[in-house]
């Protein structure tokens, strides 16, 4: 498969290494999309470990009823750590480097709008992560009022410990780091495309990093303000969010679901962007309904603006305004099922490869369907009024993230990996590596919808002995454990084919989109000579010149 | 039965509004003339539209009963009125009109895109402003101001959108980002209509009852102030954006229905 285009010679000046002389100092003053993109998903892959060890520990915890392994204060804080770390330090930062590394090579750039800009955002994101860390090392502790900080909860009077403090310091960071991104992306994908690649010709990948970055920019202001207001609360005795001063509780609310469900898109459209980019390619066939995925993309973005208050239906906010935000969350259903039959239609028929990133791809389907649907049981006011804030929510969620986001990260880093280093992955490890994560997350979380409805609520530290709670939480431990272990072959397949792949070339998966078409590891000004773009498969149209996409398009030089 | 006690009161055919729509329709005739097709039935039923809001009952209870019934007529006059009566001009007399001088120059500044986005988006922010709403309440002439300002400025406000002259309109990319932009401006305050508590428009507290229907409103259906307020602002902010939202995927959706720039170019030249 692996055939080589003759536009692009080989590289000849692969990334610095380590070992060298000044190896340290190549990376860290780097302004290069690649390099940088490397390590933002270097860093997530630290944090995620991390953020897992602190799943880990708590599920450890809630193996058996009235377990005393860690204690009440410890387990608090190691949920909210869990929650913040995997939402703001592992999947977001991760989609964004993603993105970073991938956006230039693939509208043929020769690197983002603002390269400065762009390591700032990434070391933003390095530091904010340290500072919220490093409240552990703190007397009082981390933060422990959840990722959600609800007030008058992390109010100081009832959080009177520093971690909600370093908490909304590093948040703050991190948010400043996004809305960064979210502009460079757009000046980007705006005006650094090579001629031909016209805005209905960009990669569905690019197409959804756009939105997703149209969102950052319109959402985190609203969340970096509210950290602003309630560090003014914590530190200088403001009163934004406590109600016996004038203040308002619901306000931080509102503020952090405003921000917090556009922010369950911004985790998820770059994700269907990446399973967009592998099903066609391994299904052998062009996207079915490009324009249906890139419109309905847009629908998603602005419909997700309008309709917070589903996660406050249990508020009291009356029942007109429950009405009409359940029937606004209930039309979301219809874009994102839109997606879900263009991918089916697209595999429909083809000559379907299952390679690992298809693998994941086609599992995403599956898991993120499951959790759609529940999600739309829960944009029910009813359904939501017996389950909120119970296990069967942290199950509808971690099947839309994990077998969403996570399964589309693990897809896009088996199918770009080659792109990265010149080398593969290694099939065997990636196969079992897939196989354990299907059957560790299904069992982690299929069961904890069956304890959410039995009564379980969410966020405590242990459980009473009643009937089957203590054996279903039994299941669901040893699944965390399966899954844990599924990262660990993932992160020896990593290891491993970084060194001892096998070569890959340019295209070895034979994709159509110009990432491609560069060197394995790109050269740093990515290409020499960007082939021509006739169409939204360039190097469809350059390997088969008789058969071409669009045979009417005009050529561009 | 209730619900058809509402319905038969205060059908009010004012002789404004009446008059009102003869002029549309008979500018239409003149202007147009008097086929039928996809433009004369599109212009026709948005008269139509725009006939219900302003005699049925719901703007007689918008006007002395609900703050809701007059955000649905808000809403039909604003948003769907105008661009009816916009899909229904033909691009030959929109062409002519702006040809004669006064008209052309006018509109030239008014269908500049900001400007455009600000009327369309001032005009629901000023006159939700509650001591401009109670004014205008009391007042006839303001009243119909109002409701006629709605029509007007809301045919400018589509109009960079949705112009007639098709290779007029913006940019879909732009048109996406100029509607997305205005969604967010009614969101803003559908928002704040919905969260700020009962009582902002003082009218709708204690309403004088004049046709006997309080009782069943407060009592029967339920609907206090409170209520009533809510249904309002959410009812800009949710079918209000969804208006907009239909509009930039017709946007979308036409520019991916048109022919790539670099495909037209190549017949050009095959031509």
């Amino acid at each position: 498969m692996s055939r080589r285009l003759p536009l692009v010679p080989e590289n000849t000046e692969p990334l610095p290494s380590l070992k060298e002389n000044q190896g340290m100092l190549a990376w860290v003053s780097s302004v290069d999309h690649k390099q940088i993109g490397l390590m933002y998903l270097m860093v997530t892959m630290v944090f995620f470990v991390v953020g897992g060890l602190e799943a880990l520990l708590m599920r450890i915890q809630l193996s058996q009823p009235e377990f005393n392994f860690i204690s009440p204060e410890v387990y608090n804080q190691l949920f909210t750590m869990h929650g913040t770390t995997m939402i703001f330090f592992v999947v977001m930062p991760f989609l964004i480097g993603v993105g970073v590394y991938l956006v230039p090579l693939m509208i043929g750039a020769r690197d983002m709008a603002f390269p400065r800009l762009n390591a700032l955002s990434f070391w933003l994101v390095v530091f904010g992560g340290i500072l919220i860390y490093y409240s552990f090392l703190t007397q009082s502790g981390a933060p422990d009022m959840g990722w959600f900080a609800y007030s008058p909860l992390s109010e100081k009077p009832f959080s009177l410990n520093k971690g909600p403090t370093y908490w909304a310091l590093g948040l703050l960071a991190t948010g400043i780091s996004s809305v960064a991104s979210g502009l460079n992306n757009i000046v980007t994908i705006l005006t650094m495309r090579t001629p031909g690649m016209t805005m209905r010709r960009i990669p569905l990948f690019v197409w959804m990093i756009l939105v997703t970055s149209f969102l950052l920019i319109f959402v985190i202001p609203i969340i970096a303000s509210a950290f602003a207001m309630m560090l003014l609360d914590r530190l200088l005795e403001a009163t934004f969010f406590t109600p016996a001063h004038g203040g308002s509780a619901i306000l931080w609310q509102h503020f952090f679901w405003g921000f917090g469900h556009p922010e369950v898109y911004i985790l998820i459209l770059p994700a269907f962007g990446i399973i967009s980019e592998v099903i066609p390619v391994f299904s052998r066939k062009p996207i079915f309904g490009y324009e249906f995925v890139a419109g309905s993309t847009v629908a998603i973005g602005l419909l997700s603006l309008g309709v917070w208050a589903h996660h406050m239906f249990a508020v009291g906010l009356g029942d007109v305004t429950n009405l009409y935000f359940s029937l606004a969350s209930m039309l979301i259903a219809i874009p994102t099922g839109v997606k879900v039959l263009n991918w089916v239609a697209t595999m429909w028929g083809g000559k379907i490869i299952f390679a690992t990133p298809m693998l994941f791809a086609t599992a995403f389907i599956i898991e993120f369907v499951m959790g759609g649907i529940t999600g739309v049981a829960i944009a029910s006011v009813p359904i939501d009024w017996v389950v909120t804030d119970s296990y069967f929510i942290v199950a509808h969620f971690h099947y839309v993230l994990y077998g969403g986001s996570m399964f589309a990260i693990f897809a896009g880093v088996y199918y770009w990996f080659p792109k990265f280093t010149g080398r593969m992955m290694s099939e065997t490890l990636g196969k079992w590596h897939f196989w354990l994560t299907i059957i560790g997350f299904n069992m982690t979380f299929f069961v904890q919808h069956f304890l959410g409805v039995m009564g379980m609520p969410r966020r405590i530290y242990t459980y009473q002995d009643f009937p089957y709670w203590g054996s279903m939480n039994l299941i669901s431990t040893i699944g965390a454990v399966v899954l844990a272990l599924s990262v660990l072959v993932f992160m020896w397949n990593v290891h491993v084919s970084r060194k001892r792949g096998k070569k890959a070339g340019n295209n070895p998966w034979d994709a159509w989109t110009l990432e491609w078409a560069a060197a394995s590891p790109p050269a740093v000004h990515n290409f020499d000579l960007v082939p021509p773009v006739r169409g939204r498969r360039p190097l469809w149209d350059l390997a088969h010149p008789e058969q071409p996409d669009e045979p009417n398009a005009k050529v561009v030089d | 039965m209730e619900i058809l006690q509402l319905f038969n009161a205060g059908w009010s055919f004012e002789p404004w509004a009446l008059v009102f729509a003869s002029v549309l329709v008979g500018a239409y005739l003149l202007g147009v003339g008097t086929r039928l097709n996809r433009h004369s039935v599109l212009y026709m039923s948005g008269v139509l539209v725009m006939l219900f809001a302003l005699v049925s009952p719901l703007d007689y209870l918008g006007r002395h009963y609900l703050f809701s019934a007059h955000m649905i007529q808000h809403i039909l006059l604003l948003l769907i009125v105008p661009l009816l009566l916009l899909f229904g001009i033909p691009k030959s007399t929109a062409e002519k009109l702006l040809k004669i001088e006064p008209i052309g120059k006018m509109m030239r500044v008014l269908s500049y895109p900001p400007v455009a986005w600000f009327l369309g988006v001032g005009a629901m922010w000023v006159w939700h402003m509650p001591s401009i709403h109670d004014m205008a309440l009391n007042n006839n002439s303001l009243y119909i101001t109002q409701l006629v300002s709605f029509v007007l400025i809301g045919m400018i406000f589509w109009w960079p959108v949705f112009t007639p002259i098709e290779n007029r309109r913006l940019n879909p990319l732009t048109g996406t980002l100029y509607l997305a932009s205005a969604c967010l401006g009614c969101t803003i305050l559908g928002m704040l209509i919905t969260f700020a508590g009962a009582g902002l428009y003082t009218a709708y507290i204690n309403p004088v009852d004049s046709a006997g229907l309080l009782a069943l409103i407060r009592n029967d259906l339920c609907i206090t102030p409170g209520v009533d307020q809510q249904i309002g602002g959410l009812t800009m902010w949710v079918p209000g954006c969804l208006i907009y939202l239909s509009a930039s995927m017709i946007t979308l959706a036409q520019w991916y229905g048109a022919p790539d720039e670099g495909v037209s170019a190549a017949r050009q030249e095959a031509a």
